[in-house]
């Protein structure tokens, strides 16, 4: 690329720097506009109120016409203004970073997408997402099952008895161990996700994360069922008493929400 | 064990496994990125690519393959390197035109942006 073309590219990029855009953290039913106070990005927290379209609205704040990092502090703002605007009305959160020129050109996303957003608004009603994640401590599981399975314990004695090569009892010792492992994490996950069907309206499984985890799911939760939901994972926690549980809520439908946006040449 | 609930933004990795790719995402970002430019400045107007909601209970577990995704990305990759050919061109093109901005997206990993420079 010739050295002109760059510095004008610069040049103009320092132009955009100065102005002002629109960061937005979700998208809302509403006819009326409305303000959230000061809890948005930025280093001073900006002031969060809505853009509307006809009975759209997006969730926005002042910010320069940056690209902004995915920080802690960013991320955390961004967590922050959906969870405060989720407590009175039903979100389609906007995955970090979307910044926009003007009002305009947010008006313009509402109306290019007013069906798709209105469609997964009337879905999502009332609906919160729940996180649960299920660790288990391999060793303790590991020594419980050689207690229980008479297999593995007579093998296990072998090893530990046998003056010879190990070698084969050692190889089976292994895999009964997997086996084991794998058919005893599939029953736990299978009674758990059981367990919260009846309170709960849709359910993700991601994958877990690590050796410990055992289950990563995220959980769609009526409003009306929340405290049902609640208990109940109380309840699941106080039966495996071995597992250890990562309960967090609630979210945003992150995992229940997928709505791809493309931008296409006008001519 | 007692289980107690933790409100959303208390685990930062819990915040970032959903913002960074999840609810609405506008994929013009990569392009936008990838031009050299934060601002798209050929006319634009937003599409929706794809809509999905999970509504159904699902007890499937790790159902993402890893192995299928590293090749679906460097697909995509180069559909993004060849778009990225065609807007420079148009945008040497339409320089004069009265143009107007729309929208930029972060890139939620730096990477994206060192490719350009």
């Amino acid at each position: 690329m010739p050295a002109g073309g760059r510095r004008t590219r610069t040049q103009a990029a320092h132009a955009e720097e100065s102005q002002e855009g629109k960061y937005v953290y979700c998208v809302i039913k509403s006819e009326r506009s409305l303000s959230f106070g000061p809890l948005g990005i930025g280093s001073e927290p900006a002031d969060v109120h809505t853009v509307n379209y006809r009975d759209l609205a997006a969730i926005v704040s002042n910010t320069p016409m940056v690209v902004q990092d995915p920080t802690r502090d960013n991320v955390l703002a961004h967590q922050r203004v959906n969870e405060t605007v989720m407590q009175q009305h039903t979100v389609i959160p906007m995955s970090f970073g979307s910044v926009f020129k003007t009002d305009d050109d947010i008006m313009e996303l509402l109306r290019s997408a007013y069906d798709a957003f209105t469609d997964v608004l009337n879905k999502m009603q009332d609906k919160f997402e729940f996180g649960l994640k299920v660790l288990w401590d391999r060793d303790q599981i590991i020594r419980e099952i050689e207690m229980e399975d008479e297999d593995i314990r007579r093998l296990k004695g072998e090893i530990s008895s046998q003056k010879g090569s190990t070698y084969f009892a050692r190889m089976q010792y292994g895999r009964l161990i997997d086996a084991a492992l794998q058919s005893r994490s599939e029953r736990y996950v299978a009674e758990i996700f059981h367990a919260l069907r009846d309170v709960s309206v849709a359910s993700r499984s991601n994958k877990p994360i690590g050796d410990r985890m055992i289950m990563n799911a995220a959980f769609l939760v009526s409003r009306n069922l929340e405290q049902a939901f609640d208990a109940r994972v109380k309840d699941i926690g106080q039966r495996y008493d071995k597992l250890t549980f990562k309960y967090t809520g609630p979210w945003p439908p992150y995992n229940f929400v997928n709505i791809r946006l493309k931008l296409e040449r006008a001519h | 064990m007692a289980v107690e609930r933790a409100a959303g933004g208390t685990s930062l990795i819990d915040v970032l496994d959903r913002v960074l790719d999840k609810g609405i995402v506008i994929d013009a970002w990569v392009r936008v990125s990838l031009v050299g430019i934060d601002l798209i400045t050929v006319e634009a107007r937003v599409v929706v690519a794809s809509i999905d909601t999970y509504l159904k209970y699902s007890e499937a577990v790790g159902q993402v393959s890893p192995v299928s995704r590293p090749q679906a990305e460097l697909v995509a990759h180069q559909n993004v390197l060849a778009e990225n050919a065609a807007l420079r061109a148009e945008l040497a093109a339409s320089k004069s035109a009265a143009t107007r901005s729309v929208v930029t997206r972060a890139p939620s990993r730096r990477r994206t942006r060192s490719i350009e420079e």
